[in-house]
């Protein structure tokens, strides 16, 4: 799937994580911020890519400020980024939760 | 279930996520609505389904107390004010104020260090004119967060998932203990602090309603001389004396607390007067006057070095104070005048009770043991909470004005039933209970019985309350 137009989910609050989406043509760019990122940057970009994994995208530059998110958070706020990006947002792939 | 979560809803993931949003959008218009201030957002930690209860309540507006008593304390200008303490996905509260963010940055992450309950706090303060500036702990020589459980850092424990979320809650629940029912906990608070909640304590008192035989804005109870505004006049008359109680505390420096006592009785006979001018001879708070003076001095005595104290403490003092209360009053008074006989003395000589001096001299009980409890693990309103704790004090005690006006002791087992029935229908939270407070109030005016005795003690229970954060 290709991305339609550069999305955003989540806030900066503690505990939360911020996803922002917008095209890219080199697979799957992570640029990922976070107090954790030395013992979580993997597991982090592993949950996201799953979820991007699952709407099909190959191909996005994804930047990801972290604030200690936990993954159910991190999950959703991917599920909802990439509804965002590929313009789905009335059509909730539930199927992916 | 562990009492803090007691009587709360559970919510999902999506409702925290939304609620998340719901407070960045608030902030960011508030940053927006004011470009040159401070923008304080104040939420709980609360770890689990539940993250709103009465409890949880408490835990909030304790903290949020001393956070705005910041501010006061710093004279700084407040731009705005709101509260919401009853989001199902946790009691929120923001504060915009004039000031340098990171001085605000500095006195919250202050607070989250040092508040006894601040490790259930998330503070967050930030400011347009700062967009993306972030003041680490570290910065501040601030450790990372520590984990509730263990002493790791808080986010790696939470990441990896390290505690069943049973552990996180009963360590929460362990706080909440340690400051409100272990013993409870008093922050060390400003002396207009301390006096407006000794002047508001009293106007609660007698603001609520609907009391048996006592005078509330609804009917005057078994008192033929005053209203609701006697006591309104009363009460404000009585402020110089508050400060000069909680002054004496603070500068009191003799090894023999007694002294304390003998300081303030010449303050209490000029509050006696400006109660008896304000009220035009009305006997409004002769009570009143007599324990929360001590009480006052107690609590300043306690809190000399500016750091909290605790509930108990300050009843050791309150004993101490009054050790010579009961011989020097009661069993050798110095004059023994009929004429001028008051009622204490009158109920010592006939039938040895001991009265208002015994409950200073036994370090206040009823307080700590029924008022304060009550007033905490009651269901529902303000209101109908601090109906059941007047109920539950008028059971407990030998109130003396109780019995003065039934001119027998024996009238305290007749309250202690009446008070058994009351919470037999459920209290005041119940439409049954509420009519029982109506009909007892009548046969009370009938019978000319009034519980003064009880409605001092919930004064001090206000009092006492609004220096916890019990009651704001």
């Amino acid at each position: 799937m290709e991305i339609k137009k550069t999305a955003l989910a989540g806030t900066l609050e503690s505990s939360d994580v911020q996803i922002m989406v917008s095209q890219g043509t080199n697979g799957l760019e992570f640029d990922l911020v976070s107090d954790v990122a030395k013992q979580f940057g993997e597991q982090i970009q592993a949950t996201i890519e799953d979820v991007f994994a699952a709407y099909d995208i190959h191909n996005a530059v994804i930047k990801v400020v972290d604030q200690g998110a936990l993954d159910p958070v991190i999950k959703s706020r991917a599920i909802t980024v990439c509804q965002r990006a590929l313009d789905q947002v009335d059509q909730p792939r539930w199927e992916v939760l | 279930m562990l009492e803090l979560f007691a009587g709360g809803q559970a919510v999902t993931l999506d409702q925290v996520l939304t609620n998340r949003e719901w407070r960045s959008a608030v902030q960011q218009q508030l940053e927006a609505d004011f470009p040159d201030q401070v923008v304080v957002a104040v939420k709980l930690n609360i770890a689990g389904p539940i993250k709103n209860s009465l409890k949880i309540r408490q835990v909030f507006m304790a903290g949020w107390q001393v956070i705005k008593q910041a501010a006061v304390n710093d004279s700084t200008t407040i731009k705005k004010v709101h509260v919401d303490e009853q989001r199902i996905t946790g009691p929120e509260a923001f504060l915009v104020l004039d000031g340098k963010l990171k001085k605000w940055k500095q006195e919250l992450l202050r607070f989250e260090e040092d508040f006894a309950l601040g490790r259930l706090f998330d503070c967050d303060v930030m400011a347009d004119s700062a967009k993306g500036y972030q003041l680490s702990r570290r910065e501040l020589g601030l450790p990372p967060r520590r984990c509730l459980v263990c002493d790791e850092e808080a986010k790696i424990c939470a990441k990896e998932g390290r505690h069943l979320l049973s552990a996180v809650q009963a360590a929460s629940n362990q706080l909440y203990r340690d400051y409100f029912v272990t013993d409870l906990t008093l922050p060390a608070w400003s002396r207009d602090f301390v006096v407006d909640a000794a002047v508001a304590a009293c106007l609660q008192e007698v603001a609520l309603a609907p009391k048996p035989g006592l005078v509330d804005p609804i009917s005057a109870g078994a008192h033929r001389d005053m209203t609701v505004m006697t006591f309104l006049d009363s009460a404000v008359a009585l402020r110089p004396y508050f400060e000069k109680a909680f002054e004496l505390g603070q500068g009191f420096s003799q090894a023999d607390a007694t002294g304390l006592l003998a300081a303030l009785r010449p303050e209490g006979i000029k509050a006696e007067q400006a109660m008896y001018l304000a009220t035009d001879g009305v006997n409004t708070h002769k009570g009143a006057i007599f324990t929360l003076g001590i009480l006052i001095a107690a609590y300043g005595l306690a809190t000399q070095d500016k750091r909290s104290t605790t509930l108990r403490e300050v009843l050791n003092f309150v004993q101490k104070i009054s050790a010579n209360v009961l011989d020097d009053d009661l069993v050798s008074p110095t004059c023994i005048d009929q004429q001028e006989e008051t009622a204490g003395h009158y109920q010592y000589r006939t039938y040895q009770l001991t009265g208002v001096r015994g409950e200073v001299a036994a370090g206040l009980p009823a307080l700590a043991q029924v008022g304060l409890p009550t007033f905490r693990d009651r269901p529902g309103s303000v209101t109908n909470r601090l109906l059941d704790t007047l109920m539950a004090l008028a059971g407990t005690i030998q109130d003396s004005t109780l019995i003065k006006r039934a001119k027998t002791p024996a009238i305290v087992q007749q309250m202690q039933d009446w008070v058994d029935e009351f919470f037999d229908l459920g209290g005041a939270e119940t439409v049954t209970g509420q009519k029982y407070l109506t009909t007892l109030n009548q046969t009370m005016i009938e019978q000319n019985l009034s519980i003064g005795g009880a409605a001092d003690y919930l004064i001090l229970t206000i009092f006492i309350g609004r220096l916890s954060g019990l009651l704001s």
